[in-house]
């Protein structure tokens, strides 16, 4: 029965609290109980994880010093680690009430290997310091102000000291080369740093008196940090600020430092807690719950630069390398999200950088500029900037030349320049066309009667052709097929009129966005208007002058982008990707085979909040991985660039708001040397913004070591199925967070990898529930799956998106399609309702707490929801749409759980719902005649005849198992039965067994008579709550509980028997999903998984090797 | 949101508007003292950690608000002793020591206040100042309970009853087995009016009978347990776990739903403003200045307010006599302000 025969870990997403750099090129993590060991250098080498703390989570890493001669000397003894450490390292890695020590070695993969056992001691561990070269002497500091001397090869504590201010710190760091010089730095719970020596103790309590101590914080201390050069002691604090002390040396023959010292700054530029804090010679690194480091200049007491990064959660931990020999320090960051990134601190980065960096250019020109345009090639390869004016005069300007006339017209309406050509719009129909290069050679091409409302490029730079579309008046759009030709060093353009197209009715005409989509039936054009609507128009090479021919659109999403406009359309493995100024990023694809319709398969917000969405860029990957999708637009007063996978900030520039005309050009798109630059309007003057580019990432961010989940609790869990990808099984799972985000998985616990495939960010409160639906199942091998995903949770918010997850053989990547199929709000339905004044109103404030699928056919599905305002109700989905189908308020209470089940039986299944709330009372439903719908009419659910009183307080899981146990005497006819287990907040586990008894429908009322056939109940199976729930088997259960414990129940006929248990790390576990292993993998006997959700994700895996999982199938 | 939206959200909150608390949290006294008759026979209580006093203002209308009936009870009036590092509104009948729990000369003031006589029960809903670490916190509060725990030894009559707040996590057996060392009967408790989702619940240990021989020590911290082999483990069967008792008449409002504004149909709802103010949070500067668009940037630092610097420039031990009587009871702010009316 011991635990690690029936279960072990497979895999852990947890935060990550502890990160130390090993020399410039190995970079230590602590996750959980398990310490990591990446490679930084190049070519890299095997990164390595150990799981070493047992029950423990990871806080502290700290590396042998190398014996240098122990001398008393402060500067010798705090020289770090050369660049190239040696081959091998110990660890002392600490934790919670322990502590260990691992060996690191390795050239090709890392190996690490603990050197004993796990140290347990009486008092929590802070700080751990090598002090006494190879003699495994430990000073430990601990959390009620006192330090051990321990010898930790055998773990004898030698000596202890204590305070005497005995009161409880928050942080500890411990300062000194040996332990008869050993200075502790204590934060405690006081808002207070206390600076004391261990071996100087006075008084009859032989304690050791506070020497120092300095007062100002306003909240405790959560981290600290000291830089001996300068004599700087920094401190992080829950009151928001970073506090630089001036204490001068420390530790050594210098003890306690400067008998007076002082504040030297308080730096307040976080936007919560500040969690933890390091020093270098440049300045202070900060970083904590928003998610954001700051390096701070401690001189001006400004932010030099701000790495922002990791999700909601925060950073935290955080760690520098000591940048040696010359190399730029680097930075890593781990987040409360499990993700690990590492930023490169540049030689550049004295401060100020930023703020330098936008450029006026000094626009010399006649007029105000209106247009701008950013170019490159040119006469010099470089980029430039076209401008147009409202005098109708084309600029140019370039680096080091400045601006020049290019080209001068009557009043224009609109401009576009595409690579080496630009074309001008005027006010009275004219487009003039002409080469940057030669101005002269320009064309004249007439665009109808009156003003020129748009004109747009399309075709890619290095193509020789492009398209040229003119918006004229009453909504027709010229199409000009424009071929540059050199000819004795003179370019002349070849246009070649095509028909036109006419947009649809409406105020504001012209288009705004159009691009050109290859399809096997002939080539569309996907366009966007000033309208918001999305057009599509089949392709023509066929000219056509008069208005009676122009194209009709093929179909129209009219306003589709709302009354702002769509602002760029692109195209990306068959989907198509349209932003607005409604702030929405939208994902349509064209239907029936190519030639049909526009559908919207997914609308996004943009990340950060951006109200304003100008452009989404798509970059292919270089090799191998996922493709960039860079989201442009206007946030507030900033214009900003967003990773929208990542989720990520990549560049954000004060242009002053929306409205302005603006150009942007990624890093890398003139020549490898360029970074990016945006250039905008801003009362009358043209001004450019570039970012030098960063050597460390393609994209100028921080390169992710490790990718995170959800930065706060993970509520749920489900598990969707198996896909195959490169001979690769990957279980996929989706799980719903606090973040409001619900993420899709895929995971391979096998070697621990996990993958996020998308993230579903259209919740606007957290997310509570998940069910899923699987359409067809091709087992395990199969290369693409196919789920309906439905999650409800706060507001009163229920969403329904279909996955399509398919992996591609050679490759080895997965891909997940996200299809939005149907959203619901109560209280937009409650408005429509034609009954209302009759029925209890739901209030909007109600959160969804638990859902459950109770049947579907083709066309419908039908589902159980529970809610916080005391209803339970059922909504079938079936055509893009919702339909509440019946509810009830019958618990009055908050409805915590429910689960379905349906029953065969020859004429027709009977369907079952089964619900719990706060009271502890079970409630049977019997569903059957909900769900026939086909007159249109839903008969109420004859309720089944049963509460059940199973726990004191709330239920917070049930779990569910259909058909007869193990032992039970034959089924006699008519008869079903069900096994109902649940789980309630009083660390109860509970499990009732129903007789159902099924009567000829025709006698009226339910066709069914449930009687209790048994009932047992562990009333401690957990010291917590008992938050979640599953049969892996009939008689086999799992169950866990915020007391971090993963336990196993069997069932016998009339009892419930102990069946293991596992320490899990997932704090606060709130879900769990289990599913079988496969034989191939784990032989005939077969194996199965769990997950655990919480803060966190863990896989467990069980060996299902007992008497109760073999009786059973 | 509106201002009545989180009172659509915690009927508890609106409640205690209502009713006149200081806190939602005391409804969990009143549920815990409606199963357990905490209060029957009571004279002498403490109320530790008590700021802002929701837990003070129970015990002063439970045993001061019955009327004497017998001439022996006359002669006495229930002692009521709260204690905080903080200073708190006056509370008629109690009487308040501003002062730390971990030091002998808070409880040396305690008996002092009864007359020599030790306490009949002993109540702590304080709560540390969290990390969102849930490590770190549980850990945290379990040394507040337990430092509770080590000034009770010192005022609690054997038989006495002591009430605290505890965390229910990993390590929540541990504690389970410290408490049971000086209490007959241990019970973790839950008030209906505690979420459903929170981790919080209450300790109630009846019968103090401390190990025969045991001399309250508050030189040393109480430090909690470790997991065993035989009798709580950390794998395994065998582990610590006292009963578990829901607290509250089940007709009592539910803290997990959501209710409608108007929760009588013949009373209109009207809002009703926080019975006191928060007390002072950790954040308050930081929350100032960026109202004030005065957080450090690129282009400037941060300006603190005015007084923020003059204290910055200290020498060690000036005034540690002073701080060293601020002291362990601050433990208790965080939990005031999460709880507290606001």
């Amino acid at each position: 029965m011991a635990s690690p025969d029936t279960a072990v870990s497979a895999l852990l997403v947890a935060p990550v609290t502890a990160l130390e750099f090993l020399g410039d090129d190995c970079l230590l993590a602590g996750k959980g109980p398990v310490l990591s060991a990446y490679s930084l250098r190049a070519p890299s080498v095997k990164s390595a994880s150990l799981s070493v703390l047992r029950n423990h989570r990871v806080h502290g890493i700290r590396p042998e010093r190398r014996d240098r001669g122990v001398s008393a000397e402060v500067a010798a003894e705090e020289e770090p680690l050369g660049s190239s450490w040696q081959q091998r390292v110990q660890l002392v890695v600490f934790g919670g009430k322990a502590l260990r020590l691992v060996e690191l070695g390795g050239s090709e993969a890392f190996d690490l290997r603990t050197l004993g056992p796990v140290r347990e001691l009486q008092d929590w561990v802070l700080d751990v310091r090598w002090v006494g070269g190879a003699a495994h002497l430990l000073g430990v500091a601990l959390a009620h102000n006192a330090v051990l001397l321990l010898e930790a090869w055998e773990g004898h504590v030698l000596l202890r000291s204590s305070c005497e201010d005995g009161c409880l710190l928050y942080s500890a760091l411990l300062v000194g080369p040996c332990w008869q010089s050993l200075t502790v730095v204590g934060g405690t719970v006081f808002n207070q740093l206390v600076i004391w020596r261990p071996t100087v103790t006075t008084g009859s309590g032989r304690t050791a008196p506070v020497e120092r101590r300095l007062k100002g914080h306003s909240g405790v201390i959560f981290g600290l940090a000291y830089l001996p050069e300068r004599g700087w002691l920094a401190s992080a604090s829950d009151d928001r600020s970073v506090r630089v002390w001036g204490v001068g040396p420390l530790g050594g023959a210098a003890g306690c430092g400067d008998p007076s010292p002082t504040c030297l700054q308080v730096l307040y530029g976080h936007q919560a807690r500040v969690f933890s804090v390091t020093l270098l010679p440049v300045g202070v690194l900060s970083a904590g719950e928003d998610g954001v480091c700051l390096l701070w200049d401690c001189g001006s007491g400004k932010v030099s630069r701000a790495l922002n990064g990791h999700r909601v959660g925060g950073v935290r931990a955080l760690a520098v390398s000591s940048g040696w020999g010359g190399r730029s320090p680097q930075v890593a960051t781990g987040g409360a999200d499990g993700g690990i990134r590492l930023w490169s601190l540049g030689e550049t980065d004295g401060g100020q950088v930023e703020a330098e960096l936008v450029q006026d250019l000094e626009f010399q020109g006649g007029g105000s500029p209106k247009v701008v345009r950013m170019v490159w090639g040119g006469v010099k390869r470089h980029w430039g900037v076209v401008a147009s004016t409202d005098q109708g005069e084309v600029y140019l300007w370039e680096e080091g030349s400045g601006w020049q006339l290019l080209w001068r017209g009557g009043r224009e309406g609109a401009a576009s320049s595409r690579g080496a050509l630009c074309a001008v719009g005027s006010l009275s129909g004219d487009v003039w066309l002409f080469p940057l290069s030669q101005p002269a050679r320009g064309t004249l091409l007439r665009a109808g009667l009156g003003k020129v409302h748009s004109v747009l490029w399309e075709g890619d730079r290095e193509q020789r052709a492009g398209h040229l579309l003119v918006s004229g008046p009453e909504g027709l759009v010229r199409r000009w097929l424009v071929k540059p030709e050199l000819g004795e060093g003179a370019v002349s353009l070849d246009c070649v009129p095509l028909r036109s197209f006419l947009l649809p009715p409406c105020a504001k005409r012209w288009l705004t966005a159009a691009i050109l989509v290859p399809q096997p039936q002939g080539a569309l054009w996907v366009c966007g208007d000033r309208r918001g609507s999305l057009l599509l128009y089949r392709d023509s090479d066929e000219g056509g002058e008069a208005v009676g021919d122009a194209l009709r659109p093929l179909s129209v999403l009219f306003g589709v982008h709302g009354k702002q406009g769509v602002t760029s359309v692109c195209e990306h493995r068959g989907l198509l990707y349209s932003t607005g100024r409604d702030g929405c990023l939208r994902v349509s694809r064209v239907g029936d085979g190519g030639g049909g319709q526009l559908e919207v398969l997914r609308v996004q917000r943009a990340c950060g909040g951006m109200d304003w969405l100008e452009r989404v860029v798509i970059r292919e990957p270089e090799g191998e991985g996922d493709a960039c999708f860079l989201l442009m637009g206007f946030h507030s007063v900033h214009f900003e660039v967003w990773d929208l996978l990542r989720r990520e900030r990549l560049l954000s520039v004060p242009c002053g708001g929306g409205h302005r005309s603006w150009s942007y050009c990624p890093p890398g798109g003139g020549s490898a040397e360029d970074g990016s630059a945006v250039v905008f309007v801003k009362q009358g003057a043209v001004l450019a913004s570039r970012t030098p580019a960063d050597t460390s990432h393609p994209s100028g961010a921080s390169l992710e070591l490790e990718g995170g989940l959800h930065g706060r609790g993970i509520t749920c869990v489900c598990h969707l199925g198996a896909v195959r990808a490169a001979g690769d099984r990957w279980e996929v799972l989706a799980t719903g967070g606090e973040d409001t985000r619900v993420s899709v998985l895929a995971v391979r616990p096998q070697n621990g990898a996990v993958k996020v495939l998308a993230v579903i960010a259209d919740h606007i409160s957290s997310v509570r529930a998940l069910a899923a639906l699987r359409r067809q199942d091709g087992g395990g091998g199969a290369t693409s799956l196919s789920a309906l995903l439905f999650s409800a949770g706060g507001r009163a918010q229920l969403q329904c998106c279909r996955l399509l997850i398919g992996g591609k053989e050679q490759v080895g990547s997965l891909s997940c399609q996200v299809i939005q199929v149907a959203r619901h709000r109560l209280d937009e339905h409650w408005e429509r309702r034609r009954n209302r004044h009759k029925l209890v109103k739901m209030d909007p404030e109600t959160r969804y707490m638990s859902l459950s699928v109770v049947s579907h056919t083709a066309e419908q599905v039908f589902l159980a929801a529970a809610c916080s305002d005391g209803v339970l109700f059922s909504v079938s989905e079936s055509g893009g749409k919702f339909h509440l189908l019946w509810d009830c308020s019958y618990h009055q209470r908050c409805v915590l759980s429910v689960a379905s089940c349906c029953l065969e039986d020859p004429e027709g299944n009977e369907l079952f719902v089964i619900s719990a709330a706060t009271d502890g009372i079970i409630a049977f439903w019997d569903m059957t005649g909900v769900t026939d719908v086909e007159d249109g009419q839903t008969a109420p659910p004859s309720y089944a005849g049963k509460f059940i009183p199973a726990h004191q307080s709330g239920v917070n899981t049930l779990a569910l198992w259909e058909g007869p146990w193990e032992g039970q005497e034959a089924e006699p006819a008519g008869h079903s039965w069900m096994t109902i287990a649940s789980g309630g907040d009083d660390g109860q586990l509970s499990v009732i067994r129903i007789q159902v008894q099924l009567r000829p429908r025709e006698m009226g009322g339910s066709g069914v008579s449930l009687k209790l056939w048994s009932r047992s109940a562990l009333p401690s199976a957990h010291a917590a709550p008992l938050t979640a729930l599953c049969f892996l088997s009939p008689a086999l259960l799992v169950s866990t509980s915020p007391d971090q414990r993963v336990c196993l129940w069997n069932l016998c006929a009339s009892s419930l028997g102990h069946g293991g248990v596992l320490f899990s790390h997932v704090a606060d576990a709130a879900g769990l999903a289990v599913w079988k292993g496969t034989e191939a993998e784990s032989g005939p006997k077969g194996s199965a998984w769990v997950a655990v959700c919480g803060q966190g994700l863990q896989v467990l895996r069980l060996k299902e090797e007992r008497d109760a999982g073999k009786r059973t199938e | 949101m509106g201002r009545s939206s989180k009172d659509k959200r915690d009927i508890y909150y609106r409640l205690a508007k209502e009713e006149g608390w200081r806190a939602r949290s005391a409804f969990k006294l009143l549920q815990l003292d409606e199963q357990f008759s905490l209060f029957a026979g009571v004279r002498r209580a403490v109320d530790l950690c008590a700021a802002p006093g929701s837990w003070s203002q129970v015990l002063s209308r439970k045993l001061r608000g019955k009327e004497p009936k017998d001439t022996e009870e006359k002669k006495e009036e229930p002692k009521i002793v709260a204690v905080d590092l903080q200073a708190m509104a006056p509370l008629p009948g109690v009487t308040q020591i501003q002062g730390d729990i971990t030091k002998t000369s808070t409880a040396q003031e305690i008996i002092k206040h009864f007359e020599g006589q030790p306490a009949d029960i002993v109540v702590c809903d304080g709560a540390p100042d969290v990390t969102g670490l849930h490590d770190v916190d549980e850990y945290i509060q379990a040394q507040l309970l337990l430092a509770a725990l080590n000034i009770t030894t010192h005022v609690l009559k054997p038989g006495g009853t002591f009430v605290a707040k505890i965390f229910r996590g990993k390590d929540v057996t541990l504690l389970y087995s410290q408490l049971k060392i000086f209490f007959s009967e241990v019970t973790c408790a839950k008030p209906r009016s505690s979420r459903n989702s929170s981790i919080e619940a209450f300790a109630v240990c009846q019968n103090y009978c401390p190990p025969s021989g045991y001399i309250p020590n508050m030189s040393n911290p109480l430090l909690d347990h470790c997991y065993d082999v035989d009798f709580n483990q950390l794998e395994g069967p065998n582990r610590i776990i006292v009963p578990f008792l829901a607290c509250g008449d089940l007709s009592a409002y539910d803290s997990d739903r959501t209710y409608p504004l108007q929760l009588d149909p013949s009373k209109e709802y009207k809002y009703t403003p926080p019975t006191q103010p928060p007390i002072r949070p950790p954040y308050e500067q930081a929350c100032h200045l960026r109202k004030n668009n005065l957080l450090a940037t690129e282009d400037s630092p941060c300006r603190p307010l005015d007084g923020a610097f003059s204290n910055l420039h200290l020498s060690a031990n000036e005034d540690s006599e002073m701080t060293s009587e601020v002291d362990a009871a601050s433990l208790s702010a965080e939990a005031a302000h999460q709880d507290t009316v606001v």
